[in-house]
């Protein structure tokens, strides 16, 4: 089996339409997606242009109104709010904008959160959360609150929780937009050794500069695909 | 282990809001601090009276002879309204009638008291005491011993002579100072030796016993009885409740030959024994406990409604924490169990304060006063048990609503 021409991710006329009132609002109008393991994408677009519905019906959070989507060979589009979830928690691995770690609980608890609902013993937990947080480098923050944390180790945090589980995927919504450029750097370059290690990115962004990390930027316009393209600046200018 | 998670956010809720939580779950604890407070004190009471009170007011295996039941609870029953009425008084004669009845008793004596007013030696009185004319061996049928000078003697009621025996409580208020043994003290119109003090009793009886004083009999009937033929009570020991039974038998017997009741007729005197007692205590207790639970649940239904309003609040205030937990892999079920557990984990601290504050509050009583707590085990266990079902009752509704959250925009949520 090669890994290169492995399909994480395939869609097939994906359409999302959403009831305002009296009026249908067309949100995605018949996406074909195909993502191959180890690929890093970048999902661009104005707002409105329906990359936030894309990237949910790929989190799987939301199912669409018509069309195909296949994750790591089963399809997804007809499944139920607990099927997804079971989905979510295998397959998907989030980082958001505003890190969403809880505010409450410490590093270590927050990346075990995943195994919690995975099943997973508590023992076994510990240890591979430990794990994930030592991948990002903070392994001695672990017993740190949030709000202990600066916004890029809360991040790191975020990456580690959506690593835990060994997910097909890592969807990263916006990951640097909360953060400075010195910290936005420091956060792309885990998500490069992350790449770099096998893992497979999707990442939905608006910044330019982000999209240089991405072997491949999807661009959407009103709720179609605009272009498939090379990242405009190549990512060995950036660094 | 998504229960194990809920527990441990609610606990962790608790402890980051000390006080809100209190406030939380007043309801619960009044209600379950109530609970074990009154079950606490009633099941002290229950086993006083069992153990303690009725023996100790009627003895063991004892029976008395009297003109009819005196142990009212509530409203007089027409049978005590017709006994009242009816029955003749027990006199000497009877007692001569019952001595023979059961030659073999282990004890027996007969007495008659009246309350006086006041008992007063030198500038020193004592108000409301009673005052007891005793046969020879009422003491050991009491199982009165003194503590100071001695008892009743045989000679005593044989020769009427004018001396008492005091009830540690009047002892003390008489003579603050000076020994009472062979002081002359006032009562009415009689002057009368004091010849001993009774050991303390304390508690709930020593009501009875350490505000009386006895005379003998004779005494008793010669200078302060209304009506000297009349007796108030004769007593009978056996040695066992077989005896006593079978002596109950005989002396019911040999007094309807006497008062020369037919075949059919009602007797017109009642033998008293410490089963009447306990019949009486066992309706106030059934009184106690049908009331208990209503009050209770008034409590408890006020504190689920609190802990779900505050369960709501929660909810409102999490739904970011909602969206992400279903965005990593919690199912609909995972975040209503979480929910649950949390409130059932607020609902039962709230039930585990009671329980303490109840315990607390019995022991309180214990100490302040002469009623009796005991804990029972089951009241603990019925508490938990009620602080569950609160805790779950009033999780449902706002764990629904939690579980229900689309992630997508709870995710988004401000």
């Amino acid at each position: 089996m090669s890994v290169e021409n492995e399909i994480v991710i395939q869609t097939h006329d994906l359409k999302k339409h959403y009831e305002m009132g009296t009026e249908t609002v067309r949100a995605l109008r018949g996406v074909d997606v195909s993502i191959q393991r180890n690929e890093y994408i970048a999902i661009m677009g104005p707002s409105g242009s329906g990359k936030s519905t894309l990237m949910n019906l790929i989190g799987c959070l939301d199912t669409p109104t018509s069309g195909e989507y296949v994750l790591n060979g089963q399809p997804v589009q007809d499944l139920d709010d607990d099927e997804l979830a079971r989905i979510r928690n295998r397959e998907i691995g989030f980082v958001f904008q505003t890190f969403n770690l809880l505010p409450r609980a410490s590093a270590l608890h927050n990346v075990e959160l995943p195994l919690i609902y995975a099943g997973v013993s508590s023992r076994e937990r510990i240890k591979r959360a430990k794990a994930a947080l030592a991948q990002v480098d903070l392994s001695d923050r672990m017993d740190h609150k949030p709000n202990e944390l600066s916004g890029g180790q809360r991040q790191r945090v975020a990456i580690a929780r959506a690593l835990v589980n060994g997910p097909s995927i890592i969807l990263a919504d916006e990951p640097t937009g909360n953060l400075d450029s010195v910290t936005s750097e420091e956060i792309m370059s885990v998500f490069d050794a992350l790449h770099d290690n096998g893992q497979t990115i999707i990442m939905v962004t608006h910044e330019p500069h982000i999209t240089a990390h991405a072997e491949r930027v999807i661009t959407l316009r009103d709720g179609e695909i605009e272009s498939h393209d090379a990242p405009r600046t190549p990512r060995a200018q950036t660094v | 282990m998504r229960i194990l998670e809920g527990i441990w956010i609610a606990l962790q809720q608790i402890w980051a809001h000390k006080l809100k939580s209190v406030f939380t779950l007043i309801g619960v604890i009044i209600g379950i601090t109530f609970l074990i407070a009154v079950i606490t004190i009633v099941e002290g009471m229950n086993r006083y009276v069992q153990d303690d009170f009725a023996g100790a007011i009627f003895g063991v295996n004892t029976f008395s002879v009297v003109r009819r039941n005196q142990i009212r609870t509530g409203a007089e029953s027409d049978e005590q309204r017709r006994q009242r009425a009816r029955n003749p008084y027990i006199t000497m004669h009877d007692v001569e009638v019952v001595r023979q009845a059961v030659p073999d008793a282990w004890r027996f004596s007969y007495s008659v008291d009246r309350g006086f007013s006041q008992v007063s030696y030198n500038e020193h009185s004592r108000k409301n005491i009673r005052v007891i004319g005793g046969s020879d061996g009422y003491e050991a049928m009491q199982g009165w011993t003194v503590a100071d000078g001695r008892g009743m003697s045989p000679l005593d009621e044989r020769m009427s002579l004018k001396v008492a025996v005091l009830g540690a409580d009047i002892a003390e208020r008489l003579f603050p100072d000076v020994s009472p043994i062979g002081k002359r003290i006032r009562l009415g119109s009689s002057r009368l030796e004091v010849i001993g003090v009774w050991e303390r009793q304390g508690g709930l009886l020593g009501v009875i016993r350490d505000a009386s004083i006895l005379v003998p009999i004779s005494t008793f009937r010669e200078t302060m009885a209304w009506q000297r033929n009349r007796i108030g009570e004769i007593t009978i020991k056996a040695r066992s409740i077989e005896e006593m039974q079978a002596s109950m038998l005989e002396v019911e017997a040999a007094l309807r030959r006497d008062r020369k009741l037919r075949p059919g007729e009602d007797n017109n005197f009642w033998l008293q024994t410490s089963s009447d007692l306990l019949g009486a205590w066992e309706k106030i207790n059934k009184i106690l406990f049908a009331a208990l639970p209503g009050l209770v649940s008034v409590s408890l239904v006020v504190g689920g409604i609190v802990i779900m309003n505050i369960m709501l609040l929660s909810v409102a205030g999490r739904i970011r924490e909602i969206g992400v937990r279903k965005a990593l892999g919690a199912t609909r079920r995972d975040i209503l169990f979480q929910f649950l557990a949390e409130s059932s984990t607020l609902s039962l601290a709230g039930a585990a304060i009671g329980i303490a504050l109840g315990i607390g509050l019995g022991k309180a009583v214990d100490a302040l006063t002469p009623l009796p707590a005991s804990v029972p085990m089951w009241s603990i266990a019925v508490s938990l048990v009620l602080g569950l079902v609160v805790g779950v009752g009033s999780g449902i509704y706002p764990a629904y609503q939690a579980a229900k959250q689309d992630p997508i925009v709870a995710l988004r949520y401000e």
